[in-house]
C-alpha cells in the first residue's frame, strides 16, 4: 500500500483530541476487546448528556472515532446511547474494513454507557 | 534532515537520499549527446557506455576489495537475493534439497525460502538470541549430510543486529556448504574483505549508501564450487546469469556512490555511533523504554526500541512529523507485530511499538533532539489518554 492510511478529518481528531479525559464522579464505563480499550465517562441533565469524555488504548482509528462520538453524543438524549450504531461514522471518518471490529468496541461501549446511565444517572 | 515542509527523516534504513556527486555522474550519461548506448553492443558508442559499467565495477569491487568481475548487476537487494537462493538451490539440488536460513532474514529471503519450500526443499530456519545474534554452534548444528545452502543476513534491517558472519564463513567451508550473504544493510555502511571473507554470494543495493534506487548487484565468488542458474530469461547479458539492457546511469551511480562510501565509512561509523548513544540516552529513562538489541555489537546507524503499553500505530503518527518506521519499511503499511522482534522474544505488545530509529548522514545533532523530545512528548501523550488495564 502506498499513501496515508489516515484522512485529513482522522488526523484532525487524532492530534486534538478535545474530549480525552475523564469525567471525575461520573458514571463510567470500559470496554476492553479486539485488541482495543476504551472508556466513556458522561454527565447528564434533564435526560441529555451534557458532557463526555473518552480514555482509549488504540490504533488512531479508535482515537478519533472515539473523539468524534463523544463530540457527537453530547447534547443527545440518554436513551438514544443504548442504540448507538457506529456505521456513518465508519464511513465518515472513514474506517478500513480491516479495523471494522475495533470500530465496533466503541459502540459496544456508548450502548453499556447508556445502560448504565438509564440504571444509575449518578456516579456513587 | 530538516526541508521546508519540517519533515524530520530518520529512516535511512529504509532508503537514503542520492548524494549529489551520484546525481551528476548519473545525469551526465542520460540525454542526447551523453553515453547512451547499449553497452551490450559491439559499435563504438556501445563500447563507450561499456567503459561507464566497468568503472562502476571496479569502483564497488575497490569497497569490498575483490576483482571487477564478480558482479552481477540487479535491480536491488530483492532481486539479488532472489537470484542467489533460487539460483543456488536449483543448481545443486541433485545433490541434497537441504537448506539453512534465520528467522529474522528479510521478506526478501524469508519468502524465497518459502517459495523453495513449496518446491520440495526442506527448510531448517534458525533462531538469534535475544539480541539478534545467531550462535554459531546452532547453525553447525543444522546442517546435514544433503545441506546445499545456509543464507544469514549481515546486518538485520530492523533491529541492526551484526551477524559474525566470517565464523558462519568458515562453518559453511567447512561443510563445503554454499554460503549467501544478504548485506543490504551493510555494503559501504561497515567494513567488508571480500578478499579474506570465504562468503559466496553476496546481495547488494545502491539505494541504501546514497545511490539509486533500482540497482543492485550480486556478488558471486571465484571458486570452482560456486555457480548458480538463472531466474530470468530473454537474453545473454551477463553471462545469461541476469538477461537484459544494463541501466549504465544507474550502474555508473551505484560505482560512484561505492566510492564515495569507501572515502568515509570509518568516519559515518563514528558519527553515527556518537548520534545513536545521543539518542538512547535521551529516551532510556522513559518508564517500560526498551531496547531491542545489543548496542555494543550492532550497526550503530540503527536504535530499536518498544515501551510498555502504548499502541504503535498511534506512536507512530504521534511522532510526525518525525519520520521513522515500525519494523521495516516494507512492511510499515501491515500493523501486525514484526516478526523479527517476536524471534527475539519479545511480546506482540512489545514487537508492537517498536519504533526503528536509523540513522544516516543528514542526521544532525538538532535531529536527534528533536527525535528525543518529540518521542518523549508522543508516549506521555498516549499514555495520558489510554485507560487502566483491567486488574
Amino acid at each position: 500500500m502506498i499513501g496515508d492510511p489516515y484522512s485529513e478529518r482522522v488526523r484532525a481528531l487524532f492530534d486534538a483530541p478535545v474530549h480525552a479525559g475523564v469525567l471525575e464522579g461520573a458514571p463510567m464505563v470500559t470496554v476492553d476487546d479486539q485488541g482495543v480499550r476504551v472508556q466513556l465517562s458522561a454527565d447528564i441533565g434533564d435526560g441529555s448528556i451534557t458532557a463526555m469524555r473518552f480514555l482509549a488504548w488504540g490504533c488512531p482509528h479508535v482515537i478519533a472515532a472515539a473523539e468524534s462520538v463523544c463530540a457527537g453524543c453530547e447534547g443527545r438524549a440518554v436513551v438514544d446511547l443504548e442504540t448507538f450504531v457506529v456505521a456513518e461514522l465508519m464511513q465518515s471518518l472513514p474506517v478500513p474494513v480491516e479495523k471494522s471490529g475495533r470500530i465496533i468496541v466503541i459502540e459496544d461501549a456508548v450502548r453499556s454507557l447508556g445502560a448504565t446511565l438509564r440504571k444509575n444517572p449518578t456516579s456513587d | 534532515m530538516t526541508s521546508d515542509d519540517r519533515l524530520i527523516y530518520l529512516d535511512y534504513a529504509a532508503t537514503t537520499p542520492v548524494d549529489p556527486r551520484v546525481i551528476e555522474t548519473m545525469s551526465a550519461l542520460s540525454g542526447e549527446g551523453a553515453d547512451f548506448a547499449n553497452p551490450s553492443a559491439v559499435h563504438a558508442a556501445g563500447r563507450r557506455s561499456g567503459t561507464h559499467v566497468a568503472r562502476a565495477a571496479t569502483q564497488l569491487a575497490s569497497l569490498l576489495n575483490t576483482q571487477p568481475d564478480r558482479f552481477v548487476w540487479t535491480s536491488g537487494a530483492t532481486e539479488s537475493n532472489n537470484l542467489a537462493i533460487l539460483g543456488a538451490a536449483r543448481h545443486r539440488q541433485h545433490r541434497g534439497k537441504h537448506l539453512i536460513t534465520m528467522l529474522t532474514e528479510h521478506k526478501a529471503v524469508i519468502d524465497v525460502f518459502r517459495e523453495l519450500e513449496r518446491q520440495g526443499f526442506d527448510v531448517t530456519w534458525l533462531n538469534p538470541d535475544a539480541s539478534g545474534v545467531l550462535d554459531v554452534a546452532d547453525l553447525e548444528a543444522a546442517i546435514r549430510d544433503d545441506t546445499q545452502l545456509v543464507s544469514i543476513m549481515h546486518v538485520n534491517n530492523e533491529t541492526g543486529a551484526q551477524q559474525d558472519i566470517e565464523r558462519i564463513a568458515e562453518c559453511c567451508l567447512e561443510h563445503d556448504v554454499l554460503l549467501h550473504v544478504d548485506a543490504a544493510q551493510s555494503v559501504g555502511k561497515l567494513p567488508i574483505d571480500l578478499s579474506s571473507l570465504p562468503v559466496d554470494l553476496v546481495s547488494m543495493t545502491a539505494h541504501k549508501l546514497y545511490g539509486p534506487k533500482g540497482v543492485g548487484a550480486l556478488y558471486i565468488a571465484d571458486k570452482p564450487d560456486v555457480h548458480i542458474e538463472p531466474v530470468m530469461f530473454g537474453g545473454g547479458q551477463q553471462r545469461r546469469l541476469r538477461p537484459g539492457t544494463l541501466a549504465v546511469p544507474l550502474i555508473a551511480g551505484f560505482g560512484q556512490a561505492a566510492e564515495i562510501a569507501s572515502g568515509r565509512l570509518e568516519d559515518d561509523l563514528e558519527y553515527l555511533g556518537t548520534l545513536r548513544s545521543r539518542l538512547w540516552n535521551g529516551i532510556r529513562d522513559i518508564p517500560g523504554v526498551q531496547l531491542n538489541g545489543d548496542l555494543s555489537t550492532s550497526y550503530p546507524g540503527l536504535l530499536n526500541v518498544s515501551v510498555d503499553d502504548i499502541e504503535g500505530e498511534s506512536l507512530l503518527l504521534a511522532l510526525e512529523p518525525l519520520c521513522v518506521a515500525t519494523g521495516s519499511a516494507c512492511n510499515s503499511h501491515n500493523q501486525d507485530p514484526s516478526y523479527v522482534l517476536r524471534a527475539l522474544g519479545r511480546s506482540d505488545s512489545e514487537a508492537q511499538s517498536a519504533i526503528r530509529f536509523s540513522l544516516g548522514r543528514p542526521s544532525s545533532k538538532s535531529d536527534i533532539d528533536f527525535a528525543i523530545s518529540q518521542y518523549q512528548n508522543a508516549v506521555a501523550r498516549l499514555r495520558a489518554m489510554a485507560p487502566e488495564r483491567a486488574a
